[in-house]
């Protein structure tokens, strides 16, 4: 994508609503900011500085190169010169400089060093909530420089002084009180499973299970919610495949969240939404976890949830085991009969999110899968995806409505790829995703549909 | 300038250079990595992890990636840095011990110092010169510059200068240098060469020295490779790893 000429402030207005204080107290978050909230940061600040290498590290060792600056989709989107990565992680190294180190104290302002001021805190609720931590900028650094890091540490540093979203934290509290980020009740999850068995009922003439709380069942799928109610060929996806591999599986009412906002706000929250899903596994005595198509939940399972609520001897490797995995390795097994020409007339291309592409390495299985299930695959430019892929611009806490200007820049780059590649159909295994693009397709008058890989994969299987 | 100032204020930089590196290194060593942020596609082994860091610092992978016309100039830098580095290591601190084991004689020496070390010079004032024009012409990254961004760059280009002046304009005498460094070394300071250039030279050295470790260019020597996005091995679910302040048994999350 043609590399913007710097528009200063462009996008300086859009920012998330703040959290109302029954919220934060609900959250075990401060309700708003306090008259010291000054030194609370800077001392959370050090502490972070304390517990994470890569903070520390990326505070000193950035030579302001620029090679990140156009890599990232919301400086592509907005022009705005503070969404280039290096100038969003100066926000905080702007401040780190001016309090922890020799020079800054000495001589704030030849060594740009700043102080945090009412302003500056502003310009990191700011700029801090369009950055979507997709870590497309890492890629580029020299350094392996990762602002997700970065920007995560800046949330980190504003909830505890008070200072959150409204979005993301409403979506945690959720999470907490029912299980998901919908709020989808119990009776409302059962529900939901038995209207996708009439469902499939309905299309397949045959009795294909979407269980909920089968104890002892071989595997706990956790699924985003948003596929039960928004993604359901997604979650029928799921129960025919389990239904034609004859492997008996079970969602969990307790644990039906993939998704874990907790990686948007702070370790904390990260860590007590991702033991649910290690309990409900427990408590329903599995054998193996399944994590359906969420890309951001594939991090916090994959990467961190042995380190944060592990071990996780109890379940067999590989453990947890994304959906799109399984799915290619019955492929690959002959467990599955396709037909594909039930795809026909659809040309997909696959969107990489994120989290599976730089957070977890997992590329090959879906479009293994695609390629299996459709006879007109094809691929977006080369340096749009895999590791490099676009993000679709709504990622770590961004898709709400008051954000839309952040999301509708933040896409750009992915539109222009998919313009491209000439297809109809748009898969990906991300909930979000999934909840940003038709929103983008009408923004911009493109005629197009997003697809999970599991819709496909449904739709191909031979019963 | 004496030989007492000269070689006391180069002792005083290079302590500063080393203890300074050392304890920030020290410091990123020790601090903790919470959880696996690897950048992915990444090694699952060591081997792989060793390769992938052996790329970067020695290549610059990703900067390869991310812009061609940064790459080239950036690489021939600092490669540059590391020929030149080498060549007064060689020339100036051990010269009887490189001459034996390139197998030449004095003549032969002191011509490949000349050419080659000639050529480096050039090379590296080069390359550092257009790296600051870049940084003057592409707005966006003039946006992001500091002081320090144009501060480095100008030691370096002053050093370099006047290293080159040396060469090129003859008038040093490299005996007198040769015995400067190994009194230097041997803690037993002897006169440097009254060269005013030399003088110079040697003096923005220590700046340099004493600014390293409390600037970015914290950066020299492959410290990037500490970078947990580099560094770790990708596999999370084949060998469990542990958080050393917040381990998982401890069920109750201690982070504020």
């Amino acid at each position: 994508m043609k590399i913007p000429q710097l528009h200063p402030d462009a996008a300086v207005g859009t920012l998330p609503h703040r959290a109302k204080n029954d919220l934060m107290v609900s959250l075990g978050l401060a309700p708003e900011l306090p008259p010291d909230w000054r030194a609370k940061a800077l001392r959370r600040f050090d502490e972070l500085l304390h517990q994470r290498r890569s903070l520390a590290l990326y505070m000193d060792i950035c030579v302001r190169c620029g090679a990140c600056a156009d890599k990232c989709p919301f400086f592509l989107g907005t022009g705005d010169p503070k969404n280039m990565p290096v100038a969003r992680a100066e926000l905080l190294r702007k401040v780190y400089r001016r309090h922890f180190t020799a020079a800054g104290r000495a001589s704030g302002h030849l060594a740009a060093g700043e102080e945090l001021t009412d302003t500056v805190l502003n310009e990191w609720f700011t700029y801090f909530y369009q950055c979507s931590e997709c870590r497309r900028c890492a890629e580029f650094c020299p350094f392996g420089v990762d602002t997700a890091e970065i920007t995560m540490a800046a949330r980190e540093i504003m909830a505890s002084i008070g200072l959150a979203p409204k979005y993301v934290t409403e979506v945690l509290k959720k999470a907490h009180e029912v299980g998901n980020n919908i709020g989808i009740p119990e009776a409302a999850w059962i529900d939901g499973c038995q209207f996708l068995e009439e469902e499939l009922k309905a299309q397949t003439g045959q009795d294909i299970k979407v269980p909920v709380n089968q104890a002892g069942a071989e595997v706990l799928l956790v699924p985003p919610s948003a596929d039960l109610f928004v993604n359901t060929d997604t979650m029928m996806g799921y129960a025919l495949m389990f239904h034609a591999a004859g492997i008996s599986w079970t969602t969990s009412s307790y644990a039906s969240e993939a998704g874990n906002f907790g990686l948007f706000l702070n370790y904390e929250q990260l860590k007590k939404i991702n033991l649910r899903i290690v309990d409900a596994a427990r408590q329903l005595g599995v054998k193996r976890l399944v994590m359906g198509e969420c890309g951001h939940a594939w991090r916090a399972a994959q990467a961190f949830m042995d380190t944060l609520n592990g071990p996780l001897d109890f379940l067999e490797p590989p453990c947890p085991e994304h959906i799109c995995e399984l799915a290619a390795r019955l492929l690959r097994a002959g467990r599955l009969k396709l037909n594909r020409s039930a795809n026909d007339g659809l040309v997909v291309t696959y969107h990489d999110p994120c989290n599976l592409a730089r957070g977890g390495g997992l590329m090959e299985e879906p479009r293994e899968i695609l390629r299996a299930v459709v006879n007109d695959f094809r691929e977006m430019p080369a340096d749009t995806i895999r590791e490099k892929t676009f993000c679709c611009g709504a990622g770590a806490g961004l898709l709400t409505e008051e954000l839309m200007a952040t999301r509708m820049n933040g896409v750009k780059p992915r539109l222009e790829a998919f313009r491209t590649s000439g297809a109809t159909h748009l898969a990906t295994p991300c909930a979000i995703c999934k909840a940003q693009f038709p929103v983008a397709f009408k923004h911009y008058a493109i005629n197009a549909q997003v697809v999970g890989v599991m819709d496909l994969l449904g739709k191909a299987l031979v019963l | 300038m004496g030989t007492q100032f000269l070689s006391a204020l180069l002792y005083v930089s290079a302590a500063i250079f080393v203890i300074g590196m050392g304890c920030r290194i020290y410091f990123w060593v020790c601090a903790p990595v919470p959880l696996k942020i690897v950048l992915t596609p990444a090694p699952k082994h060591i081997p792989g992890v060793i390769r992938r860091l052996t790329e970067e610092v020695f290549g610059f992978r990703a900067l390869a990636k991310a812009d061609r016309s940064l790459w080239i100039p950036a690489w021939l830098f600092h490669f540059s840095l590391v020929l030149l580095f080498l060549g007064h290591l060689g020339g100036l601190v051990i010269p009887h011990l490189a001459q034996t084991a390139l197998g030449l004689n004095e003549n032969q020496f002191e011509g490949m110092a000349q050419v080659v070390g000639g050529a480096v010079g050039l090379l590296a004032f080069v390359m550092l010169f257009w790296l600051l024009i870049r940084r003057l012409i592409l707005p966006r990254v003039r946006w992001i510059s500091t002081f320090s961004d144009y501060f480095a760059p100008v030691l370096l280009l002053l050093i370099l200068a006047t290293g080159n002046a040396m060469r090129f304009m003859g008038g040093l005498n490299i005996a007198q240098a040769q015995s400067f460094i190994a009194g230097w070394l041997a803690l037993h300071p002897v006169a440097p060469p009254s060269d005013p250039v030399f003088t110079a030279h040697i003096l923005l050295v220590c700046v340099l020295l004493i600014y390293i470790p409390f600037s970015k260019l914290v950066h020299i020597g492959g410290v990037g490779a500490l970078s947990p996005t580099l560094n770790q091995r990708n596999n999370p679910r084949e060998h469990r790893y542990v958080n050393s302040w917040n381990k998982a048994n401890e069920n109750s999350p201690t982070s504020s």
